[in-house]
């Protein structure tokens, strides 16, 4: 028996050695390939490369014919082919998390600050740096997108990824439900602060018993002057910082007399009992039945939330319109470090970027099935639009997509004044590296799932839990995370004469 | 050469068998043997490499224990392992005895047509996923529209916010769970039950022996190596929180932590922002090497008891 079971444990190493040895063997070869491929011509005769590509979005029943379309244009234009591979928000990061580690061959993946997070996986060596690249087969998009966008997605000094030309800034703002704003003749341009906006909760808390006043979720966080070095994490530097040092902002005046308004209105029933458990109030905006919240804008996106609902909505700024970290990284592609072809990656990149046919094709898809042109670079839907409904914002440059029937004709010129009269952020182009407080970073994270939306949605006492929540912190660590924050802002804002 | 001879005679004479081991034993060898080799990313600092996962493992820096700090590095330490190991503990005693207990009824049961649908009755909310039980008990907990609190209403009470008061928790996931696992367990010991020859219960009967003495001496005897066997195999879980029921039933709602904040979902909380593979491996080393102690553990003081009863 024991014979036996040796035999067995020899046969699984050896099994295991033969396939540590197969795949060792097969990166090797790949190498050799992409070399032989970098160094040979590039006449047409050479067989068409199909770049694999990863994007967000909820995969489209129309995608084959449409990519079947786009093939026939990039054969053509760079000799190469496409497959593009969608994964639903929900699951995208996680999947490409797996794909990525366990080394999926692919060429062209989605990346952002929100999903499939960029600098950490720029770090890790996801990426393919693409500094060269850009300069020798990406030269338009230097030309084609706002140079802020490039500078500010930077992870080290370098670029992994190319962001969309987009909006720049980021600006909160208050929303209304316009139907209850004119039914009680409410001014909007009133509400300014948290506090401002009391005496119109109170009206339509007394005077709509159905509706919900303020529509909130868990991750709702007041407006507040800070610019943080993690999102959602209590460390942050004064957004008109001097000197860049990080605060607690837990225990900042600021953070406290918005928690004790909250909780107030929390008491006073304006918004829901359960507020620190929700993760989406849809059904309240399907039904109408909420009067305001928060979000952050865009150029017109009045009108986007107005078609989105069905029925009127308006708002106000909230706050100031900056530019962060996370707004520019808002949506990206970056080359797959494991890519057999990085080259032709980028050209279609610079391609994707710059060219309007392209660009529209991939966004609208096929002209006279999907939609039709109105004049020169407006576009109605048709009815089988619903097949191929692609999320604009994450297929590179934006501003050079047909407008839509109805937008103003002026649309990206909007866009262009809204990217100027953003601020930066003092922390603009300064990307935490958080590998040396990796264990404080995960049990910090755990206290703040504990307090973070209790306390932010006002659901408990801040005299009580404010306390309790800054001692936890600090025990789990977040004293040893800030002061390695500020070493490196220390040395970024020294290299960067800031 | 003597040996290999017989080793072959050994494979020809059982190869009908062998035939019909060797799915689960390939299976084995695929998705849980050949994986752990996969155990040493716990010991480091895990980075892409362009090669491939095998050149990622290889290439990346050796780290020693620093995976493992942040499981022990707070005061969340005790907390998460002492609410895995209670549950656990309290899943299994609670989970052992009534599903025995609804085996015996059922098997006792005269009517079978009534029997099989109080059984599929049990079994169903076990193939439910832990999201939707999630939303049944969010049904009867919501504070604003939940059945609960309308009955409490109804009476005149204050409604209570549950998912913020911890106290009950404990309760409502004990509850819960044997909602959810009980037709499944007892079902396994019913198919044991309905294997005891029936001429015991006969020779009982005529000796003059009720309902419980036929139970007490009979029944529960032969159930005991079973018994013994799926409480080892849970043993040796414990550490494993079902994740399903602590994240999707509190609905990872932050106040309710002390009593709700175990192993798996602390580990999830702290990496899902940072994707550090090799802290996750650590975690589950962690519990599997746990997990292995406490069944050799247990399983040797089964042995002293009762050798017939024990796993090996």
């Amino acid at each position: 028996m024991s014979k036996k079971s040796k035999r067995l444990s020899l046969l699984l190493t050896s099994m295991m050695a033969v396939s540590v040895l197969l795949s060792a063997c097969g990166g090797g070869s790949n190498n050799a390939s992409s070399n032989d491929s970098a160094s040979g011509s590039k006449g047409n005769s050479e067989k068409p490369v199909e770049l694999i590509w990863y994007t967000i979005g909820a995969p489209q029943k129309d995608l084959d014919m449409v990519v079947a379309e786009i093939n026939k244009y990039t054969k053509e234009k760079i000799n190469a082919t496409l497959k593009i591979n969608m994964l639903d928000y929900g699951d995208y990061s996680q999947k490409m998390q797996v794909k990525v580690a366990s080394g999926e061959p692919m060429d062209i993946m989605f990346t952002s600050s929100w999903a499939l997070d960029y600098v950490q996986n720029a770090r890790k060596g996801a990426f393919m740096e693409l500094d060269s690249l850009i300069d020798k087969y990406g030269k338009d998009i230097k030309t084609a997108i706002d140079p802020a966008f490039l500078e500010g997605s930077k992870v080290d000094g370098h670029n992994y990824a190319i962001p969309a030309n987009k909006e720049l800034p980021a600006q909160e703002v208050w929303r209304f439900n316009k139907e209850l704003v004119d039914k009680y003749k409410l001014d909007i341009s009133k509400a300014t602060t948290l506090d401002s906006i009391e005496p119109m909760l109170k009206t339509i808390k007394e005077n709509e018993p159905g509706v919900t006043p303020y529509a909130m979720v868990k991750d709702y966080m007041p407006v507040l002057p800070f610019d943080y070095i993690i999102e959602k994490m209590p460390m942050a530097v004064y957004l008109n910082t001097k000197d860049y040092k990080i605060v607690n902002i837990l225990e900042s005046p600021e953070l406290k007399s918005s928690l004790e308004t909250v909780h107030k209105y929390y008491k006073a029933g304006y918004v829901s009992s359960e507020v620190a458990t929700t993760s989406s109030v849809d059904d309240l905006y399907k039904a109408g039945k909420w009067f305001m919240d928060r979000a952050t804008t865009q150029p017109m996106a009045d009108n986007l939330w107005t078609a989105s609902y069905g029925y009127p909505v308006v708002s106000t700024p909230a706050g100031e319109s900056y530019i962060y970290n996370w707004s520019v990284m808002g949506s990206m592609q970056a080359i797959s470090a494991n890519s057999e072809h990085p080259e032709k990656a980028m050209e279609f990149l610079n391609l994707l970027n710059t060219d309007p046919y392209l660009r529209n094709l991939v966004d609208s898809g096929i002209e006279g099935v999907h939609y039709e042109k109105i004049n020169d670079n407006t576009i109605k839907n048709l009815p089988e639009a619903k097949n191929y409904d692609m999320p604009s914002f994450s297929l590179g440059n934006i501003m050079i997509n047909y407008l839509n029937e109805g937008d103003p004709a002026d649309k990206w010129e909007q866009f262009k004044k809204f990217n100027e009269a953003g601020i930066n952020a003092p922390l603009l182009g300064f990307n935490f590296d958080t590998s040396k407080v990796t264990s404080e970073i995960a049990a910090v994270q755990n206290v703040k799932e504990e307090f973070w939306a209790p306390l932010m949605t006002g659901t408990v006492d801040p005299d009580e839990y404010l306390p309790k929540a800054i001692e936890k912190f600090k025990a789990a660590g977040l004293d040893k995370i800030i002061a390695e924050a500020q070493t490196q802002i220390d040395a970024w804002k020294a290299a960067n004469n800031k | 050469m003597k040996m290999i001879g017989g080793f072959i005679r050994n494979i020809i004479k059982d190869k009908v068998m062998l035939l019909m081991v060797l799915p689960g034993a390939l299976w084995f060898l695929f998705f849980s043997y050949l994986p752990m080799v996969g155990t040493v990313i716990a010991f480091k600092e895990y980075r892409y490499s362009r090669e491939g996962f095998w050149a990622s493992i290889f290439h990346s820096k050796w780290v020693g224990w620093d995976n493992f700090k942040f499981l022990f590095t707070t005061n969340d330490a005790y907390i998460i392992t002492r609410n895995t190991l209670l549950y656990n503990a309290v899943f299994i005693l609670l989970g052992l005895v009534l599903s025995v207990v609804m085996a015996i009824v059922l098997a006792e049961i005269a009517n079978k047509k009534l029997a099989k649908v109080y059984q599929t009755g049990m079994f169903l909310p076990y193939f439910l996923s832990w999201v939707v039980v999630g939303y049944f008990a969010f049904s009867f907990l919501s504070s604003e529209s939940g059945v609960l609190n309308q009955i409490l209403g109804y009476f005149g009470a204050e409604p209570i916010n549950w998912y913020s008061e911890k106290k009950y928790w404990p309760v409502i996931l004990v509850l819960v769970y044997l909602w959810k696992a009980l037709g499944y367990n007892s079902v396994v010991y019913l198919a044991a039950i309905m294997g005891i020859d029936k001429s015991l219960y006969e020779a009982a009967m005529i000796d003059g022996a009720g309902k419980f003495q036929q139970i007490k001496n009979i029944t529960l005897p032969l159930l005991s190596p079973i018994i013994t066997i799926m409480t080892l195999l849970a043993i040796g879980k414990i550490f494993y929180a079902d994740f399903g029921l602590f994240y999707q039933v509190p609905r990872n709602s932050g106040t309710l932590y002390s009593v709700t904040n175990v192993i798996d979902t602390y580990v999830y909380q702290g990496l899902k922002s940072t994707g550090e593979i090799g802290m996750s491996t650590a975690a589950g080393l962690y519990q599997s090497v746990v997990g292995f102690v406490l069944v050799i553990t247990s399983n040797y003081i089964v042995r002293k008891f009762n050798k017939d009863s024990a796993l090996f």
